[in-house]
C-alpha cells in the first residue's frame, strides 16, 4: 500500500495534475452534465443581470440615450441613420456621488425609511410570530384549524393584501377610521403624514409576514425535546424561566435564520409600499427599492440611476449579512 | 437524613384510555434504599416514576415523600432530582452551568454553587470538562453530567429512568457499578427504572416487578430469583429464563414427558385442577444416565458455549414439537447436537404455579 503511493508521488506535478483533471472529468462527466443546466439558468437569470446592472450603474444610460443610432425618414421614404451624438457613455462614480450627496433623488430619506420599515416589520414579525407559535404549540381543541387559518394571509398574493389593507385604511370609507369614529375618536388621514402612512404599510406587511415566521418558529419549537422542559421543571424553573432558558436558546438556530431572511425580504419588499402608501405623502414613505423602481420606470426612465440604487441595496445587504454572520459566529453558532 | 417514599394505591389513567397505565400501585421505598423498578416495555415503569416526579398527574391514590403528601405538589416543590434517559442536558450551557442550573434558579450564592459543582465534578471525574458544552462530550460523559446535575442538588430522592440505555454494553456494566456505589455512598433514596432485569438485579437493594401497570412482586434480588410470586416474575427474572410448562398431575405426580415428578404434599393440596405449571431454572437440571428415577429425555438442538458456562437448548421428551427447554451443562463436556441426553430436576428447586391464577403454589 505505502509502496504504491510512494511510486505514484514520483510523477512530475504538471502532467500529473492535467491527468488528474482529465481523470476527474472522465469519471464525473455525468455529474457535470447534470449541473450544467442549473449553472446555465442561474448564469442567465442571476449572474448576467447582476453584472449588467453593476456596469450600468457606471454609465449615464437613460431612455433617451440608449440608442446607438438616430434614424430619420428621408423624403424618398427611405431611412437614414447617423450615429447618436448623445449616446450614453461611462461616467465613473458620478451616479454614486449624485445619489449619496442627494444631488438626485432623496437617498438619505429613503435609507432612513427603509431602515425604520425593516426594523419595525422584522421585529413585529418575529415577536408576533413567536407569540402565536408558542400558543399554537400547546395542546388545545381546534389547534389544527387555527394553524390553517393563521397561515392563510401567507397564501394570499401580496398585492391583493396590499389593496385590501389600503382600503381598510382609506380615510373616507375605510373600516379603521369608521371604528375610530365609533369609539368617539377622530378619524385619521392615514396617508397625509409620513409616519401614519408608514404605520399603515407596516401593519399590512406584518399581517402578511407573520404566518411565515409563525410556521418557521413552530417548527423550531417542535424540535426542542420535551425532556428539556421536564428537566427544567425539575430544576425548579417558572414558566417564564423555562421560556428564557429552554425555548429561546432552543430556537436560536431557527431565529437567526428567519431574522436574516426576513430582513432581506423586508428590505426589498416592493409591493406593500408601492401599493399601500404609493410614497404618499409626496414621496416621504418611499423605500430604496421603490425609489429604484421610480427611477427606472417613471418619468424619464433613468436606467443607470436605478441600477445605482440596486447596487447600493446589494452592498448594504451584503455588509449586513456579513456582520450578522460574524456576530452569530462570535456567539458560538455554527453557520 | 434519608427519606422514605410511599406510593399508596397510586393510579394513572391517561386521558382517552380505558385501562390505567399504572393501577393501584402500593409500594414503599425504605429510606436510603436503591429500588429498581423493572418490567417489560409499556408496563408503566416510566409512568410510575413520572408520577413520583410530578410530571404526570395522579388519577387516584396518593404519593408521600417522607411525611409530606406530594400527590398534588409541583415537581419543584418535591425536592427530587431526576436523571433522564436522554440526559436532557441544556445544550447551550456548559457542563458546569448545567450542573449548577438548579441552584442558580433557587438563588443559591455563586460561591456556594461553584464549590458544590466542583465537589460533584470531583466525585464523577468531570473536572476537565466543566467548561465544555454537552455537544462536545461522549455519551458516557454526558451520562455523568446528568448524574452530576442530580447530585449537586442534594435532593431527598433520586429518580432515574433508564439512564444507561444509551451506552454501549461495556460502559453500561461499568457505569452500573459506579452508580450503585455512588448511591450507597450518598445514601439518598433512589428509584431506578430499567427494562433490563440484569441491571435491576445487580443494582437494586430491592427489585419491584411491574406488568401491565400492576405490581407483581417486590423483593430483594435473590428472593425474587428463588421465590418468584407468580409465573410472570418467574419467567421474567433470570437469564436464560426459567423453564415453564404445564403438566398433568396424576396421583400427586406431575407427568413430565416420560418421567413422573413427585410433587410436595402442600402443592398437590393447593391444586384446583388436574394440571400444574412447573418451573425449573436451567441450573437446577441435573444431567443423569438414562433410566434414572425421575429422568426425562431431551434432544439437543443447540448448545451455547460461553466459556465459563454452557447452555443446552433441547426439546423435552426428545420430540421436536414438544416444548423447548434450557439446561445449564458442564462447559467442558457438552453433548453433541442431535444427541439425546437425560435430565432430572432437583426437587428442592422446583417451582409450582397454579394454572388458573399463575400464583406460586406452596412447595413445602
Ligand atoms: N401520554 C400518554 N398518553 C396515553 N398513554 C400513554 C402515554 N404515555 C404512556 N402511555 C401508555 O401507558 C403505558 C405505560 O407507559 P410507560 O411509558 O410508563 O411504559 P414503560 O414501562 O416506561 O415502558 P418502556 O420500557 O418502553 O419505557 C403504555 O401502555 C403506554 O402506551
Ligand atoms: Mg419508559
Amino acid at each position: 500500500m505505502s509502496l504504491s503511493t510512494a511510486a505514484g508521488s514520483g510523477v512530475t506535478p504538471g502532467p500529473a495534475r492535467r491527468g488528474r483533471l482529465r481523470r476527474t472529468f472522465d469519471k464525473h462527466w455525468y455529474a457535470w452534465a447534470m449541473v450544467a443546466p442549473t449553472i446555465f439558468v442561474l448564469g442567465a437569470l442571476v449572474l448576467y443581470p447582476l453584472v449588467r446592472g453593476i456596469l450600468q450603474s457606471f454609465t449615464n444610460l437613460t431612455e433617451t440615450n440608449q440608442r446607438a443610432e438616430v434614424c430619420s425618414k428621408t423624403l424618398g421614404g427611405a431611412e437614414s441613420c447617423t450615429p447618436n451624438p448623445d449616446r450614453w457613455h461611462w461616467v465613473g462614480l458620478h451616479n454614486y456621488t449624485d445619489l449619496l450627496t442627494g444631488e438626485r433623488g432623496h437617498f438619505w430619506l429613503l435609507l432612513e425609511n427603509t431602515i425604520v420599515w425593516t426594523l419595525a416589520c422584522v421585529l413585529l414579525h418575529y415577536l408576533i410570530g413567536l407569540g402565536l407559535a408558542v400558543l399554537l404549540n400547546r395542546n388545545f381543541r381546534g389547534r389544527s384549524l387555527y394553524r390553517v387559518l393563521l397561515i392563510v394571509p401567507w397564501a394570499v398574493p401580496a398585492f391583493v393584501s396590499a389593496f385590501a389593507w389600503k382600503f381598510l385604511f382609506n380615510p373616507k370609507f375605510g373600516l379603521i377610521n369608521s371604528v375610530l369614529v365609533h369609539l368617539g375618536l377622530d378619524p385619521v388621514e392615514w396617508f397625509n403624514h409620513r409616519w401614519t402612512a408608514m404605520f399603515a404599510a407596516v401593519v399590512t406587511n406584518v399581517w402578511l409576514g407573520v404566518p411565515f415566521m409563525m410556521v418557521a418558529i413552530l417548527g423550531g419549537l417542535q424540535s426542542i425535546p420535551a425532556e428539556l422542559y421536564e428537566a427544567a421543571e425539575m430544576d425548579g424553573t417558572s414558566p417564564w424561566q423555562r421560556f428564557r432558558h429552554v425555548t429561546v436558546p432552543g430556537l436560536r438556530p431557527v431565529s437567526s435564520t428567519v431574522i436574516l431572511l426576513g430582513t432581506i425580504w423586508t428590505f426589498n419588499m416592493f409591493p406593500i409600499i408601492y401599493f399601500v402608501t404609493g410614497g404618499q405623502p409626496a414621496g416621504e414613505t418611499e423605500i430604496l427599492v421603490t425609489g429604484s423602481y421610480r427611477a427606472a420606470f417613471e418619468g424619464l426612465r433613468n436606467y443607470s440611476l436605478a441600477a445605482t440604487y440596486g447596487v447600493v441595496i446589494l452592498a448594504l445587504l451584503v455588509v449586513y449579512a456579513a456582520a450578522y454572520r460574524r456576530v452569530l459566529k462570535s456567539k458560538g453558532e455554527v453557520w | 437524613m434519608s427519606t422514605p417514599v410511599v406510593f399508596d394505591a397510586a393510579t394513572r389513567l391517561y386521558p382517552g384510555s380505558t385501562v390505567p397505565a399504572v393501577d393501584r400501585l402500593d409500594l414503599e421505598v425504605q429510606p436510603g434504599e436503591f429500588l429498581a423498578l423493572v418490567g417489560p416495555s409499556g408496563c408503566g415503569k416510566s409512568t410510575s416514576l413520572r408520577m413520583l416526579a410530578g410530571l404526570e398527574d395522579v388519577s387516584s391514590g396518593s404519593i408521600r415523600i417522607g411525611d409530606r403528601d406530594v400527590t398534588h405538589l409541583r415537581p419543584k416543590d418535591r425536592d427530587i432530582a431526576m436523571v433522564f434517559q436522554n440526559y436532557a442536558l441544556y445544550p447551550h450551557l456548559t457542563v458546569g452551568e448545567n450542573m449548577g442550573f438548579a441552584l442558580k434558579i433557587a438563588g443559591v450564592a455563586k460561591s456556594e454553587i461553584s464549590t458544590r459543582v466542583a465537589d460533584a465534578a470531583r466525585i464523577l471525574d468531570l473536572e476537565r470538562f466543566l467548561d465544555r458544552k454537552p455537544k462536545a462530550l461522549s455519551g458516557g460523559q454526558r451520562q455523568r453530567v446528568a448524574m452530576g446535575r442530580a447530585i449537586v442538588r442534594e435532593p431527598q430522592v433520586f429518580l432515574m429512568d433508564e439512564p444507561l440505555s444509551n451506552l454501549d454494553a461495556k460502559l453500561r456494566v461499568s457505569t452500573r457499578t459506579e452508580i450503585a456505589s455512588l448511591q450507597r455512598r450518598l445514601g439518598i433514596t433512589t428509584v431506578y427504572v430499567t427494562h433490563d432485569q440484569v441491571e435491576a438485579m445487580t443494582m437494586g437493594d430491592r427489585v419491584a416487578v411491574l406488568k401491565d401497570g400492576v405490581l407483581q412482586q417486590v423483593a430483594a434480588p435473590l428472593d425474587l430469583y428463588d421465590r418468584p410470586a407468580n409465573v410472570f416474575v418467574a419467567g421474567f427474572i433470570g437469564s436464560p429464563a426459567m423453564n415453564l410448562g404445564t403438566f398433568a398431575v396424576e396421583d400427586g405426580d406431575a407427568l413430565v414427558a416420560e418421567a413422573r415428578i413427585r410433587l410436595p404434599r402442600a402443592t398437590t393440596d393447593a391444586l384446583t385442577t388436574g394440571e400444574v405449571v412447573l418451573g425449573f431454572r436451567p441450573e437446577s437440571l441435573e444431567r443423569v444416565p438414562a433410566g434414572t428415577e425421575g429422568a426425562f429425555a431431551v434432544e439437543v438442538l443447540v448448545v451455547e458455549e460461553l466459556g465459563s458456562e454452557a447452555f443446552l437448548y433441547g426439546s423435552l421428551g426428545a420430540k421436536l414439537h414438544n416444548p423447548q427447554l434450557v439446561a445449564k451443562v458442564e462447559p467442558r463436556s457438552v453433548p453433541a447436537k442431535g444427541s439425546v441426553v437425560h435430565f432430572r430436576v432437583d426437587p428442592e428447586r422446583l417451582h409450582a404455579f397454579s394454572t388458573t391464577t399463575g400464583e406460586a403454589l406452596p412447595t413445602a
